[in-house]
């Protein structure tokens, strides 16, 4: 299989359940993955090296995930960075986050708890078919 | 000169002058002469029999008063009903005078009549609307008992007059303790307050009641009239909008225990995921830790399940004597420096000479806890560069003010209450949402109401309104005297 190099992904989540779930997810994916417990470490962990995606929980001590995706896509230098919300919340907090004046509305959005079919789909929209195939599957996990 | 012509006025004069109308008859009840005002009135009479005159009618009255007096030379004052010149009925008040000769005959009696028709009239038009007004009227003396009452306050209370107010509008055996005719009494203004009487059928009634002073001279107050108007059907609405809203809580907090689960059905996927991966690839690290997983969120579950029981079967409120004010200084200090790391300026705007009052002091700490805590989440939100959240406390004609006002987002109305409150108040040790409904749910044990106010770009108020009147009664502590320096044990914030 031709060696390409891995896409780097972003997790900025604060339960640490479903840290570990997304990274060993991410990861048998064939994903690098990177992981920010709040939106000042997310700022910090995108200021070190950006990722090629961040997948955002909304609510988080400290910094929450709107107020880093405000600043995140005002940023030039990251605004073409892909951001996909995985929250819990409702239709009501997608619709209005999406009527944001003062920023684009996110590439994607997933409501928890997710299936791993639909993750990897918008990953895939996102980023490309080819991501996500590093064990040379279209769908579904490496396990 | 000037009697001669005083007299002559009168001599000719003052028969026609005079305003009232003067007629004068015979033993045969025949009038021998009137004045113009008479002819005025009742047409012109000379000649005729004093009942074909005044009454229109053939045959002579049948208590017919000047009988009377020239039979005992008395003079009488009677309120007669005739017909005036042109067929329509006359009230007329006629004092009937006898003249007396030296020898005592009575050859002539003078009948001077007033036209008391308009008065008549007025007198109808007020018995109607006393009558008919769509409102309770009762006329108390000063003994409390109903001189008068009006059809519907009959209709609703059953037989009133001679009775005690508090019997009719209450079926009390004594004096209820806040009378608003006592006062109207005292001093000789009108009071108002709201009621809660019981009807002839035994039914309770809500009424607002206007107590008004009568007199007919400007120094005692010898009536009050009550006035009162039934509001038992926006009594009733205030209750369904009040249990409306109550399940509007109860339904944010259903939503907010969705949230709360998810996560968990989250953590529970993950655990399977993992799990089954370590089985897959014989690898016992992740077995262990997919175990783990699993475990924990099977414990966080049990936890959520055992908050929600406490919090439906309720904690009971440890009512004593406290000052709002050392409650909302503590909140706003223990949330001061969560502010600051949010870049959220807290202010306090405390007025310092509140009496103290009769609280759960832990209960208003977990409320202004959660709304303080909503507010700076709010900030979050924001447009603007930077936000405060400022807490007031005050009081105003004996209800006490507690308000958290924000300048957060600019989100509307609806979005806030559906999305905001649910969202910003799921976080934490499986207290997912219960935050508002527990605020509310404290709010009316202390006998209040949360008020809100939120608009666009401008942030909100929340406001808590204690009337001091509807505030429990503290517990009896027969150890110690009430303490207004008391601390309440800090709530953990729900946020």
């Amino acid at each position: 299989m031709e060696k390409t190099e891995k896409k780097r992904v972003l997790v900025v989540e604060d339960d640490e359940d479903v840290i570990t779930y997304l990274s060993l997810w991410l990861s048998d994916q064939g994903f690098d993955v990177d992981v920010a417990r709040d939106g000042n470490e997310a700022t910090e962990k995108v200021k070190q090296r950006p990722p090629d995606l961040v997948t955002l929980d909304i609510v988080m001590p400290q910094k929450t995930g709107v107020k880093f995706y405000k600043e995140f896509k005002r940023d030039p230098r990251y605004a073409h960075i892909p951001v996909i919300i995985i929250t819990g919340l409702q239709q009501e907090f997608k619709r209005f986050i999406s009527h944001r004046r003062t920023a684009p509305p996110p590439e994607g959005y997933i409501a928890k708890p997710f299936s791993q079919e639909e993750l990897l789909e918008t990953i895939q929209r996102v980023l490309g078919e080819g991501a996500g195939q590093a064990c040379g599957q279209k769908k579904g996990n490496c396990a | 000169m000037l009697d001669a012509t005083l007299q002559a006025w009168l001599h000719t004069q003052l028969f026609e002058q005079v305003p009232v109308s003067i007629a004068i008859i015979d033993r045969n009840f025949v009038i021998v002469e009137h004045n113009r005002n008479f002819e005025e009135l009742f047409g012109p009479g000379r000649g005729k029999k004093c009942h074909t005159v005044y009454k229109k009618q053939a045959g002579s009255c049948d208590a017919c008063m000047a009988a009377l007096s020239f039979q005992d030379g008395k003079v009488r004052v009677n309120d007669e009903l005739g017909v005036d010149r042109n067929g329509h009925p006359a009230h007329y008040l006629v004092h009937m005078i006898p003249i007396v000769t030296p020898q005592g005959d009575i050859p002539y009696i003078i009948e001077m009549s007033t036209d008391i028709t308009e008065i008549k009239r007025l007198q109808r038009e007020y018995q109607v609307l006393f009558e008919k007004v769509p409102c309770y009227i009762a006329v108390l003396n000063r003994d409390y008992r109903i001189v008068k009452a009006n059809e519907l306050m009959r209709e609703t209370f059953g037989a009133t007059t001679g009775q005690y107010c508090w019997e009719v509008f209450k079926r009390r055996a004594d004096r209820c303790e806040e009378c608003p005719a006592e006062l109207a009494f005292a001093d000789g203004q009108t009071h108002v307050c709201e009621q809660e009487g019981i009807n002839k059928q035994g039914e309770k009634t809500h009424y607002v009641v206007h107590a008004a002073p009568l007199s007919r001279t400007e120094e005692a107050v010898t009536h009050v009239m009550e006035m009162a108007v039934d509001v038992t059907r926006i009594y009733q609405l205030e209750q369904e909008k009040l249990e409306a809203e109550r399940l509007a809580a109860v339904g944010q907090t259903v939503a907010g225990l969705a949230h709360g689960i998810k996560n968990i059905l989250t953590g529970l996927h993950g655990g399977m995921y993992i799990f089954k991966s370590g089985l897959d690839r014989g690898d016992q690290g992740r077995i262990q830790q997919g175990w783990q997983m699993l475990d924990r969120n099977i414990e966080k579950i049990s936890t959520l399940t055992r908050n929600l029981l406490s919090f439906s079967k309720g904690r009971v409120p440890e009512i004593q004597m406290v000052r709002p004010s050392d409650i909302v200084r503590e909140v706003v200090e223990l949330y001061r420096d969560a502010a600051r790391q949010q870049e959220v300026e807290l202010r306090a705007e405390i007025d310092s000479q509140m009496a103290p009052a009769p609280f759960d002091p832990e209960g208003l700490h977990t409320c202004l806890a959660n709304l303080v805590a909503n507010a700076i989440d709010a900030c979050q939100m924001s447009e603007r560069p930077s936000c405060a959240v400022t807490v007031r406390c005050r009081e105003e004609n004996e209800v006490i003010l507690l308000e958290v006002e924000d300048q957060g987002c600019g989100m509307d109305y609806d979005i806030k209450q559906k999305v905001f409150t649910n969202f910003f108040t799921t976080k934490g040790e499986g207290g997912t949402g219960i935050g508002l409904l527990l605020t509310r749910k404290i709010i009316q044990e202390h006998g209040g109401k949360l008020e809100v106010d939120s608009s666009p770009g401008k942030g909100s108020l929340f406001r808590m309104i204690f009337p001091r009147s509807r505030l429990p009664k503290p517990a009896p502590r027969p150890e110690s005297p009430p303490d207004p320096e008391a601390h309440p044990s800090e709530a953990k914030r729900q946020g």
